[in-house]
């Protein structure tokens, strides 16, 4: 037990040493640091907070939401100068009450809206939805007949719809023949496909659909796989996902009907939680319950950067 | 020496890192605000821990405590959703728990299918019902009631006993209520005694008269019942339900029961101990959080902590 605890203690002075003095203490706390997303969110973070001179403590809960509750009181006991969470607030209220009753500004990166919450950094799901029906109206010369694949129960993705919604009702010439809302069960590319073919035998003439729109890039991949397995690749159908996942980004550097879709700039988001986070630092009011960073349109022109 | 060693190894080590985060954390660590914290941090684990020391007297497991809880957390939460009153939500998903409980106590007792095998294969059950029953998704916002996820935001006022402003949180309550009903089951009551007596030797206490099949059968569905107390705690204090939420508990109560173990001169489960363990455990999270110690770091200190431990208590016993 004493070697175990030199050995604590070294690990802990080591750690501790590359702190610099007076520096700011921020505590980032997080149930999902193995997922992608999170990890160049906290990239992003980091790098910003080591040029900032800040003591930034990343802690992973591995799943665990009632221990991220736990280790926000723990930042607050500890005193830290402000927190940054990536969960829903909503599970972990109990947490962020503690810290607002001590005065520890908490931001949330990509977490939700909570009063609770300085501030939260995320991406415009209406912006990137407006990118995409954009780019089909333009591609299609603002004619022609359009299927989307929604999802209005989940709001994330129903604010994507709203804005499709509206582009297309712009243009007098584009006519919306099907909104459908997939069963995600299965992640949403089978149940997507299976619908894509109702609509493809219901419209049988070449050209009779001219794009799919896709609320997220799922439903576009398995509206692309009806589209080929019908043999129908070659009717210039163009479609558009959001999120670009490596699976989208796949078929858009292939080149075929998936043309389009948008990514979320996670190292962004992460660089940008730093900058509010200085700014609550200095006690500076922060307006903004919503603080969004831009997202970028991927084509087969940008794909592979 | 080495028997004092064996014996108290364990507790100078619990001792030592209270001591290490006293000095390392003077402004923080030792305060009543803080111990509090750590009370509540700590009843989710506490309970399971608890519960789980009933079965490991007996050297049984029950490895299906964690998706127990999930299913538990997601049972209640559906009630609600549903709009039952809150007390009929908690009470199903306590009875569920014991269901749970109880079918794995027949796995165990009357097929004679070992406890690691029976209980990984609940697991797996309990763990699918909890995502079938919930769709995948987690349950929470108005489907919650402001009652049931008040509960784990509330207690008792202290300012009586001179600290002012501060409450014992109704989750460090609950934990500690377990604790006393389970001291008092197996320490204070001859069902406890013949639980151990079953771990002494169960072919030995078959031999003399003691049903050993129910009383196992009891001991599992007694588990299964503080699984799903826990998980009903963990749902109140996120304020949702998942159903993978409660998977973490298991492992660190079979932890803080090794833990325990180290600490009792047969080497037997005591509940007390176990206690002790979760402490051990909680402790090193909220000292290490607060020394801004990195996440990973911490996980494989509180696994060298449970090796040292085993490992001290084992070569104390063959030196003896």
């Amino acid at each position: 037990m004493l070697n175990l605890k030199s050995l604590a203690g070294a690990i802990v002075a080591t750690a501790m040493s590359f702190a610099p003095a007076l520096a700011q203490n921020v505590t980032v706390v997080t149930p999902y640091l193995a997922q992608p997303g999170t990890q160049m969110f906290v990239e992003g973070f980091k790098a910003e907070a080591d040029g900032m001179g800040w003591n930034a403590n990343i802690v992973d809960t591995a799943g665990d939401v009632a221990a991220v509750i736990s280790r926000i009181e723990d930042a607050v006991t500890q005193n830290v100068d402000a927190i940054v969470i990536n969960v829903d607030p909503e599970q972990i209220a109990a947490g962020l009450e503690v810290a607002r009753e001590a005065g520890i500004p908490v931001i949330g990166m990509d977490s939700g809206v909570s009063p609770l919450l300085q501030a939260n950094v995320t991406s415009n799901g209406y912006a990137m939805a407006a990118e995409t029906s954009v780019y089909v109206a333009n591609r299609i010369s603002g004619k022609g007949r359009v299927v989307m694949f929604v999802f209005d129960p989940f709001p994330p993705v129903q604010i994507r719809g709203v804005i499709a919604d509206a582009v297309f009702g712009n243009f007098p010439d584009i006519e919306v023949i099907d909104r459908i809302t997939p069963d995600v069960q299965d992640g949403g590319i089978a149940d997507s496909r299976a619908k894509m073919e109702a609509i493809l035998a219901a419209n049988p003439e070449p050209g009779s659909i001219s794009a799919v729109w896709a609320a997220w890039d799922q439903p576009g991949l398995g509206a692309l796989q009806a589209i080929e397995a019908a043999g129908r690749e070659g009717e210039g159908i163009v479609i558009v996902g959001i999120d670009a996942n490596p699976q989208a980004r796949d078929a858009i550097a292939a080149g075929g009907n998936f043309e389009a879709s948008v990514a979320q700039d996670f190292v962004g988001i992460g660089k940008a939680t730093a900058g509010v986070v200085s700014r609550a630092i200095k006690g500076e009011e922060i307006r903004e319950d919503v603080i969004y960073v831009p997202t970028v349109l991927i084509t087969k022109a940008n794909v592979g950067e | 020496m080495i028997r004092t060693l064996k014996l108290y190894g364990t507790l100078i080590g619990f001792v030592t890192i209270l001591v290490f985060f006293s000095v390392q954390l003077p402004d923080t660590f030792l305060t009543a605000k803080n111990l509090i914290n750590i009370t509540q941090q700590i009843s989710m684990l506490a309970v399971v821990a608890c519960s789980m020391t009933l079965v490991m007297v007996m050297g049984d497991f029950d490895l299906s405590v964690g998706s127990m809880a999930s299913l538990a957390g997601i049972v209640a939460a559906l009630l609600f959703s549903m709009g039952y009153p809150v007390s009929v939500g908690i009470a199903v998903a306590l009875l569920v728990g014991v269901l749970g409980g109880v079918f794995n106590g027949i796995l165990v007792s009357f097929f004679g299918i070992l406890p690691f095998v029976a209980t990984l294969g609940t697991l797996t059950m309990f763990s699918g019902l909890a995502f079938f029953t919930s769709g995948g998704k987690t349950i929470f916002g108005r489907d919650i009631p402001a009652t049931f996820s008040g509960f784990a935001r509330s207690g008792l006022q202290l300012d009586q006993i001179g600290l002012v402003g501060l409450k014992l949180p109704y989750l460090s309550l609950v934990a500690l209520l377990v604790l006393v009903v389970v001291w008092f089951i197996l320490e204070q009551t001859i069902f406890g005694r013949r639980l151990y007596a079953i771990g002494g030797n169960q072919e030995a206490a078959r031999l003399a008269g003691l049903k050993v099949r129910t009383l196992r059968l009891c001991a599992f569905a007694m588990t299964g019942l503080g699984a799903a107390i826990a998980g009903l705690m963990y749902a109140s204090r996120v304020a949702s339900a998942n159903p993978t939420q409660g998977s973490g508990l298991m492992l660190d109560a079979i932890a803080a029961v090794f833990l325990g173990m180290t600490m009792s001169e047969e080497g037997e489960p005591r509940v007390l101990y176990s206690i002790v363990g979760v402490l051990i455990l909680g402790i090193l999270d909220n000292g290490l959080t607060q020394m801004s110690v990195d996440s990973y770091i911490r996980e494989i200190l509180v696994g060298a902590i449970i090796v040292t431990a085993v490992a001290f208590s084992s070569i104390t016993k063959q030196s003896r």
